[in-house]
This record gives C-alpha cells, sequence and structure tokens, in this order.
C-alpha cells in the first residue's frame, strides 16, 4: 500500500471527527501512541486493528487479537478480516472509521452567491407569508380599524417563525457543528405560508361545497404542514438519515391525528364541525344549487340518524 | 323587556288545591259556601270563604322515596266526596315520570296526611287527578259562569293554596279574562300566586271553583294565571268514563299528549298561515297567528356606528308546554334580520354576516332529555320560477330521547344574491313532530323572496 490514504475518524452522526494522511505497506490503529491513527475510544484495544492491501489492491483491515473485535459498518458480526467496501466505513468498539483514497470525489466549490439568494428568497417568502395573513385578517375585519387588529398577529407570527428557527438552528448547531439559519428561516416561512393556506382552502372549500368536515378536520392538514417542515429540516441538518426522520415524523403525525380524532369523537361536538360557521361571498359557491326537493331529503335522512341516537345510551 | 311568561313553581314550590265532584256545578243560587251564616242576604267574605274551603284544601308533596323528605309541593283541592282532586300536572310530574324514585303525600289543614294516587294527567293544560286514602270528604263546586264563560271582568275572587309551605292562605284578587296572546289556554288573575299554590283553587265569593293556580309572571306585580275550570271539569269526566285505573305507564302517556298537544298547535300554525313582512328589497314570512309576541330590533344606535346596518324582526310563540322540572318546551322562535354595508367589502360583509346567524336552541342542551344535535346544510333555492334568492341553508335537529317522534328543530336560511345585503332567517321548533317541521320549514324557504 504505496498510495496515500486518508483514514478519517466519524463522529456517531457519520460526520468527521478527525483525518489522519497516512502512506507505507500497512497502518495501525489503537489507542498506544504506537499507532499510525489513534482511537480515544475506551472500548478500543492499543493495539486494535491493521490496514493493508489484498492482492487485488482493495483495502483490507485485519483485527490483531481484540476483545471487541472489528465490525462491518452495519453489522453485529464480529470479522478477523474484512475487505471494505466502496463506502469504506468499519467499526472499533464504539467508533467508526473510513478509509478514502486520493481519487476520491468531492462536491464541486459552493459559491458566495447562493447565501445572499437564500436571503432574497428569505425576504420574498417573508412578504408573501405577511400579506397572506394581512390580507386575510383585513378579509374578516368588519369592526372599527384598529392597527393593533394588523400588528397583534403579524408580529406574534413573526416572533414565531423566528423562534422555530432558531431552535432548529440551536438543534443543529448541538449536534451538527453549523446553525444554517437561513434555511430553518426559509422552511419555518414556507411552513407558515402552507399554515396560512390550509386554513384558507378549508374554509373556501367548506363555504364553496356547504362541506362542515372540512373546517373539523383542517387539523390534518395543519398537522400535515408540521410535519412535512420538522422533515425538512431535519433533512436539510443531516441528509444521510432522511429515511429515519421520514419514518420519525410521519409515525408523530398519524399519532397526533389519531389523538386528536379520537379527542373529537369522545367530545360534544362543536359546533365547527355541525355545520359551516364562516360565510363568504355568495360568488366563491362551488356546489351546485339545490332544489327543495333534494334538500329536504337530506333532511329525511337525519331523522333516522337521529332516531339511531335516541336508541343508544345518553 | 321581553315578557317569559314562567312557571310560578319556583323549582321545588308547587301549589295545591281541592277540586269538587265531576259533574257538579256550583252556581250562584247553590254556593258552596251556603252554610256560612248570612250567604243569603250578605256576601261572603274572606273569612266565611276561608272556612268553608278550610277541610277541601290539600297541600300535595312529591316525596323522594329513599330520602322521606320532600322534593316538590304544590296545594291540591278535594272535588268528590270519595277523595278525587284536582291538582296541577306540574306538581306531580317528577312523581309521574320516575314512579319509583319519588310518592305522593297529601297534608290537610287540620294536619291530617295520606298517601295519594295518580289517576290521570292532562299535560297540556297542567292538570292531574290524584285520589286521597279518604272517603266522605267535604269539597269543592266548579262555577257553572266560569265553565260556560260567563264571567265579567273584575269580579272578585279568592284564591287560596300554601305558599313557601307557609301554611294554607287566602289571597285575594280579580279576574281579568283569558289572557290574550297565548295558545294554551289561561285566565289573567290580578292577585299574589306565590310558588307553593300551584294546583290550588280560585273561587269566587260563593266558593265555586272558577280556576286552578298555576303560574305568576316573574317581572310582574300581582300578574298571576290560571287554568280555566273547564278543563278540570273535562278530565274529571274524561277520567270517570276512562275509569279508575291509572295509565300503566305515565311516561308514555306524557309523551301521546305532548304529541296530541304539538299536532294541534302545528295544525293551528300551518292553519293561520304566514304574512309577507318586507325587509330591505325582500319579503320574509310571518306568522298570522295570534299567540306570536313580536319585537323589533336594530343596531343604528350603537356607537362606534357598526359598519353594517342590522334591522329585524323577533317572534315568540306564548306556547310554553311543561314536561319536568328540567325540561319546557313547546316554543317558536321566528326571527328575519335584514342586513346591509355600503363600506364593508364582500368577504368582511360576509364575516360580518357569519355573526348574525346562530343556529341554537333556545333553552340550551341537557343530555339527560335530548341527543346531541346533527344538521344538514346547502345552498337551496326553492323553485325555479319566481323571485326566490338562492339560500344558504343549514337544518339542525336533535331527538328528544323519552318521547319518540318528538324533536327540537332549527332552521336558518341566509340570501345568496348579493355580497352586500342579506336577509338572515332563523325558525326554531321545540318538541315538534318531524312532518310538521319539514311541512313549515318547506313553507318558511318558499316564501323568502324579492320584493320587485
Amino acid at each position: 500500500m504505496d498510495q496515500v490514504i486518508w483514514v478519517e475518524v466519524l463522529s456517531r452522526h457519520r460526520t468527521v471527527q478527525s483525518r489522519h494522511r497516512c502512506t507505507g505497506p500497512e497502518i495501525r490503529i489503537g489507542r498506544a501512541y504506537t499507532n499510525d491513527v489513534i482511537v480515544d475510544d475506551p472500548f478500543v484495544a492499543p493495539e486494535h486493528a491493521r490496514l493493508s492491501c489484498d492482492a487485488e489492491g482493495r483495502v483490507v483491515v485485519t483485527d490483531l487479537g481484540t476483545a471487541n473485535g472489528l465490525h462491518a459498518a452495519h453489522s453485529r458480526q464480529r470479522s478477523d478480516r474484512l475487505a471494505l467496501g466502496d463506502d469504506g466505513v468499519f467499526r472499533i468498539g464504539h467508533t467508526y472509521l473510513r478509509v478514502r483514497d486520493t481519487a476520491h470525489a468531492v462536491a464541486p466549490e459552493r459559491q458566495f452567491a447562493h447565501r445572499a439568494g437564500s436571503w432574497v428568497a428569505i425576504a420574498v417568502l417573508a412578504v408573501a407569508v405577511l400579506a397572506f395573513e394581512a390580507a386575510s385578517l383585513w378579509l374578516g375585519d368588519y369592526s372599527e380599524p384598529r392597527v393593533s387588529t394588523y400588528m397583534v398577529p403579524l408580529l406574534g407570527g413573526s416572533i414565531m417563525v423566528g423562534l422555530w428557527s432558531g431552535m432548529w438552528s440551536i438543534v443543529s448547531r448541538i449536534f451538527f457543528g453549523t446553525a444554517r439559519f437561513e434555511q430553518n428561516l426559509l422552511i419555518a416561512l414556507g411552513g407558515a405560508l402552507g399554515f396560512e393556506m390550509v386554513g384558507a382552502l378549508s374554509s373556501l372549500g367548506a363555504f364553496g361545497l356547504s362541506w362542515s368536515t372540512l373546517v373539523g378536520y383542517n387539523f390534518v392538514g395543519l398537522f400535515g404542514v408540521v410535519a412535512a417542515i420538522c422533515f425538512i429540516h431535519l433533512r436539510q441538518i443531516n441528509p444521510a438519515r432522511s429515511a429515519l426522520a421520514a419514518s420519525v415524523v410521519s409515525g408523530i403525525f398519524l399519532g397526533a391525528v389519531a389523538i386528536q380524532m379520537l379527542m373529537q369523537s369522545d367530545a360534544r361536538p362543536v359546533a365547527s364541525q355541525l355545520y359551516v360557521r364562516n360565510l363568504l361571498p355568495p360568488s366563491l359557491r362551488l356546489a351546485p344549487v339545490a332544489n327543495e326537493a333534494s334538500f329536504f331529503s337530506g333532511v329525511e335522512k337525519l331523522r333516522g340518524q337521529l332516531d339511531e341516537d335516541r336508541a343508544k345510551e345518553p | 323587556m321581553t315578557v317569559t311568561p314562567v312557571q310560578s313553581v319556583s323549582r321545588r314550590l308547587a301549589a295545591l288545591a281541592a277540586l269538587l265532584a265531576v259533574a257538579a256545578f256550583a252556581d250562584r243560587a247553590a254556593p258552596a259556601a251556603a252554610q256560612s251564616p248570612g250567604a243569603a242576604a250578605q256576601p261572603p267574605t274572606a273569612e266565611d270563604v276561608y272556612a268553608a274551603a278550610r277541610p277541601r284544601l290539600l297541600q300535595i308533596r312529591t316525596i323522594v322515596e329513599a330520602a322521606g323528605r320532600q322534593f316538590v309541593i304544590g296545594s291540591g283541592f278535594l272535588v268528590s266526596a270519595d277523595g278525587l282532586a284536582i291538582t296541577n300536572y306540574h306538581v306531580v310530574s317528577q312523581y309521574a315520570l320516575e314512579p319509583k324514585t319519588y310518592r305522593l303525600e297529601y297534608a290537610m289543614a287540620d294536619g291530617t296526611t295520606g298517601k295519594l294516587a295518580l289517576l290521570a294527567i292532562d299535560v297540556a293544560d297542567d292538570l292531574a287527578v290524584v285520589r286521597l286514602d279518604r272517603h266522605d270528604t267535604p269539597f269543592f263546586a266548579f262555577s257553572k259562569r266560569a265553565v260556560d264563560g260567563a264571567m265579567p271582568k273584575g269580579e272578585h275572587l279568592y284564591s287560596m293554596g300554601n305558599p313557601l309551605d307557609l301554611g294554607f292562605t287566602i289571597v285575594d284578587g280579580t279576574y281579568n279574562g283569558p289572557v290574550e296572546r297565548t295558545y294554551n289556554q289561561r285566565i289573567h288573575f290580578s292577585g299574589a300566586l306565590n310558588p307553593g299554590m300551584s294546583g290550588g283553587p280560585t273561587v269566587t265569593p260563593d266558593g265555586a271553583v272558577v280556576g286552578i293556580n298555576v303560574a305568576h309572571q316573574i317581572g310582574g306585580e300581582l300578574v298571576s294565571f290560571l287554568v280555566p275550570a273547564k278543563f278540570a271539569v273535562a278530565l274529571l269526566a274524561k277520567h270517570a268514563e276512562d275509569g279508575e285505573a291509572p295509565p300503566p305507564n305515565f311516561t308514555a302517556e306524557i309523551g301521546r299528549q305532548f304529541q296530541e298537544w304539538q299536532d294541534g298547535l302545528y295544525r293551528s300554525f300551518d292553519g293561520l298561515g304566514f304574512r309577507p313582512i318586507a325587509l330591505g328589497r325582500y319579503e320574509a314570512p310571518e306568522s298570522a297567528a295570534p299567540w306570536f309576541q313580536c319585537w323589533g330590533r336594530t343596531n343604528v344606535d350603537l356607537v362606534p356606528k357598526p359598519r353594517a346596518i342590522v334591522d329585524g324582526t323577533m317572534c315568540s310563540s306564548d306556547t310554553q308546554l311543561f314536561i319536568a322540572n328540567d325540561l319546557v318546551t313547546g316554543l317558536i322562535h321566528l326571527t328575519h334580520t335584514y342586513v346591509k354595508s355600503d363600506t364593508l367589502n364582500q368577504f368582511q360583509f360576509a364575516a360580518f354576516l357569519s355573526q348574525q346567524v346562530q343556529v341554537g336552541f333556545p333553552g340550551g342542551w341537557s343530555r339527560k332529555w335530548q341527543t346531541r344535535q346533527r344538521c344538514s346544510e346547502g345552498f337551496v333555492k326553492a323553485s325555479s320560477e319566481g323571485a326566490r334568492p338562492t339560500l344558504r341553508t343549514v337544518w339542525c335537529a336533535r331527538a328528544y330521547r323519552a318521547f319518540p317522534g318528538l324533536y327540537d328543530v332549527t332552521l336558518s336560511a341566509v340570501t345568496q344574491d348579493s355580497g352586500s345585503d342579506a336577509l338572515v332567517s332563523q325558525l326554531a321548533m321545540q318538541g315538534v313532530l318531524y312532518d310538521n317541521a319539514v311541512a313549515i320549514g318547506k313553507r318558511f324557504i318558499e316564501d323568502v323572496q324579492w320584493i320587485k
């Protein structure tokens, strides 16, 4: 093994903690200072493993007779000798190590312009969210015009979005080293816009179609928006674990929807589920106008349901 | 401002009195108090009336069986020598609905007490027939002039009963004829009826029963109501015809009478028809029945000046039906509100309008008596021809648990032909047969139209 290789010590999140440039026919790994790569892990032996090349030129790891042994990246099975795969990852003790040669391709340089672009996107999105919110406040406001009617929800919403993105940035900073506030803010603003859209569409659909269920169950859409932005936050923090993030987030989403539905079915039905409370301009009607006979056939159907209710225990 | 007749029984206290034999009528020539000295020469005094009435008066108590204590008290009066007595239905309703939990007991002015059997009820007229375990009792006669409706306004009357459990009392007052604008016939008696006197007799100076104490007006002074004696006479006659055995299940009997009563009410409601009233550019139906009280409302005098004008009428029927201490039903509410704005845009106007549409039942919800409400809604146009606007219509209903066939129904309709003015119409019907509600509802929707 004459060429230069890099041995990387990985964190538990698979980010690189340290890199060691190595050359020579064999490279020794362990806790002792006699090694080429020193791993500070109490579960690693002083002389733990040796890297070398086999006849085909692949890098091979050999266990030097340790108690805890040597493992392939995602295996519980210990091996005495391991030919490394394409990802080059293996585990000794609790520590993951990765071997890369100098031919390993890296992503091209990211330009500063991209960062400026994200602030432009943030500004555009923030204006859109605030305008949407202000417009819906204005369209629902039939009382004396007051600045506080608009300022309180707009400021409150902005603070919420700021806190939300700040929280994700702190999480990102603590666990993954970079805060990435702009990206988190962008995601949060997208979520806020999604929230407003769900509310507006559900009340539009409920009035237009005379379908009160849309309002009663719009929490499904709202929870969905929260789940989606949580997933996007997690993915941009650590793209390697997207699948895990997706399953956790959708699990929590489904659980929350189930609990909310259970609570609603146990509680006395609230007026918003019984009929559509919020009227909109008549021109936004989507459903066709029924004739009297078809409306009253629905009313007759109600009688049957009420008689079933009567038969049930109070 | 609103005048709401309220059952005089404040919660627990009802009034009682004693009635006379089934077919016996007293008239001027043969007064029940005729035995009192000097009756022929001078008009009897209150002392004479009370002295004659004393052995014929009852206090009627509903006792909680398990605790042995009174739960409701009222009055009553003997109407036959073999121990039949009349009281209000609302004095014995608790026992009628829950005969296993309660029992009935009477107490007389001399302190004797004993068991009472409930024999017959008339829910619509708030009367009940009970029997004492006694014979050879003196009793009241009914006034023939009152039964025939030949009493002059202003005649002096005496009312008796046991108000607030203070002991038997005689109260004087004036006959003021039948109450106008009410569906259930009642006599307007200007005298002080108090809780506990329900079911007691109100008599002429010669001791003949004119009416049965039933209610007083909360918020009024000396405004009291009597059930006309003719209903007691009819109930006793019907009881004599049906035989001694009470109905096997009073709850079913109450349900039957409730249905019968509301069927009559809605036949009358439908029969009397609707008359159109103009509100803005719309015409809306208002009941022509005389037993509706209507009030106007407006918001133009509000400060700050509202951005939409609201003008409307609210009509309430005087058709209350007492079923139980916690269930008074039978009302019909009819409201029309015209809303118009020149300054609000279409969305703001619709939001304002949403506040004007309150679908709810008068009297709240009691899980004991009613199921949860269910609603059906849609955009409806009554017919393609004519000047009918499209209506956004919501129909909500709930069923009475104990009384199959009866429902509470509300219907609300908002015109959908303009973004800056609208008519909001609401109809609420308590304790109604579904078919009757549908028939009235259809008529109500059909009658909303534009004025050309």
